[in-house]
């Protein structure tokens, strides 16, 4: 077995979902999906539920009259919208650990992952784009196959590294040459098997190389920008540092340019603290 | 008794209590200048996001620490009202960090070159300083000796 197929394999070992999530996936799968079928799921899990309420009534994510149960989130926000906060709430806990093989302590994974969903929404808003429904939830998951790589594999950086800083390559593409496997791919292959939906899978697939996706998708772009963003913070980066590259064409396509990524950059530390506190 | 205070994301910290200890994570394209006096006996630290408040001027009014152009003459001010002086008083800055291949913004290295500017301008020179690459850093001043440190990736070193 090469050292990518082992990688590969590893990825169907990663402890499932919370159940009321993966059967809100399937339940979602199904067009004709009765949507009060979905709060019902949900409230079975209090905890989740209440986290749920809790993303849904922030300022952040537009609450402006108190929203109680789940079944009046979904009628209010609609079911899509509800099912990425659920996303997000569910695999959160999994996002704490500390992650070795990048030098992440506990918490770091989740600290740069909540930074890149809200740069990835704030570059919208700042551009004046609506962002897909799925943008922060993909894009808080972005980094997710790092616990593959990091965590259960304990992958040795220092290889990587050297190859980043002798031939000039960014970070995945590094990873690429020593594993065969980079961790957008991996984690693009666990989100697979939590059968989460395919737009989610396919931003966080090309988010590192978003010229070699196959369709233009704006989520990707708005994605693979706030990424760029959140390693200018600094904050949650690890020791693959900021070795990677922003892409001029996803920018061009955007609108974005220096100014309006410095105007995002402050907006972002700003909405921080308060997003920070949703997800702590 | 030592007291670690951290400084955050476009913010700005000073003391004279001996054995403070000022520190910064993740400056990433940010920049952070440390200073201190050691006749005055006071200190400071600033981690800017930005290089200009041109770009955000709201912002820089509720919060000057936010820009290079703003914040560091702040703190500056500020010590001098403490009684540091412009002759014994030292800088050391770190940061500036770039995206591989980024042919885009540049903000790490506009955020050097608005911060170099700005200190030649006004007469003032760093003592030290470790800026620029692909890797994020943290920046310590110890206001009882001065010393000021950079950590990358969990290893130390002083600057």
């Amino acid at each position: 077995m090469s050292r990518r197929e082992e990688i590969l394999a590893r990825v169907k070992t990663v402890e499932a979902l919370p159940s009321a999530i993966r059967q809100a996936i399937d339940l979602l799968a199904d067009a004709d999906a009765d949507m009060g079928e979905l709060a019902r799921i949900i409230e079975y899990d209090p905890g989740l539920t209440a986290n749920v309420l809790r993303l849904v009534n922030s300022s952040y994510f537009g609450g402006l009259r108190t929203i109680t149960s789940l079944r009046e989130a979904v009628v209010r926000l609609g079911a899509g919208q509800v099912f990425q906060l659920l996303i997000a709430c569910g695999v959160i806990p999994c996002m704490r650990a500390e992650i070795k093989g990048y030098g992440l302590p506990r918490g770091m994974l989740l600290e740069h992952s909540v930074v890149t969903a809200v740069a990835a929404r704030t570059v919208a808003r700042e551009l004046g784009l609506t962002a897909p429904d799925h943008t922060f939830t993909a894009a808080l998951l972005s980094n997710i196959g790092k616990i593959v790589l990091g965590t259960f594999l304990e992958v040795d950086a220092a290889p990587i590294l050297d190859i980043v800083t002798r031939r000039g390559l960014s970070f995945e593409e590094a990873e690429e040459a020593v594993l065969g496997v980079s961790h957008d791919e991996v984690g693009a292959a666990l989100l697979e098997h939590w059968r989460l939906p395919e737009s989610i899978v396919y931003v966080v697939r090309w988010r590192l190389k978003t010229e070699q996706a196959p369709r233009r998708d704006l989520a990707l772009d708005l994605v693979h920008m706030g990424s760029a963003l959140a390693m200018m913070t600094g904050l949650g980066v690890g020791l693959d540092g900021l070795n990677y590259r922003p892409s001029p064409e996803a920018a061009r396509r955007l609108g974005l340019d220096t100014a309006g990524l410095e105007t995002a950059l402050a907006s972002v530390i700003t909405a921080l603290d308060e997003v920070r506190a949703l997800f702590s | 008794m030592q007291q670690v205070i951290v400084v955050n994301i476009s913010d700005m910290k000073v003391s004279r209590k001996p054995g403070d200890v000022l520190t910064t994570y993740s400056l990433g394209s940010c920049v952070g200048v440390a200073a201190w006096d050691p006749k005055a006996l006071v200190g400071g630290l600033i981690h800017c996001l930005l290089p200009l408040s041109t770009s955000s001027p709201l912002r820089a009014q509720e919060n000057p620490y936010m820009f290079v152009n703003t914040g560091v003459g702040t703190m500056l001010k500020t010590l001098f009202r403490m009684g540091a002086t412009r002759e014994s008083i030292i800088l050391k800055a770190a940061g500036g960090a770039d995206m591989r291949g980024d042919d885009l913004f540049h903000t790490g290295a506009r955020n050097t070159e608005v911060l170099r500017e700005l200190l030649t301008r006004h007469g003032f020179t760093l003592a030290a300083a470790e800026f620029g690459g692909s890797i994020p850093r943290g920046l310590t001043l110890f206001t009882d000796t001065g010393r000021v440190s950079v950590k990358t990736f969990g290893k130390e070193h002083d600057l």
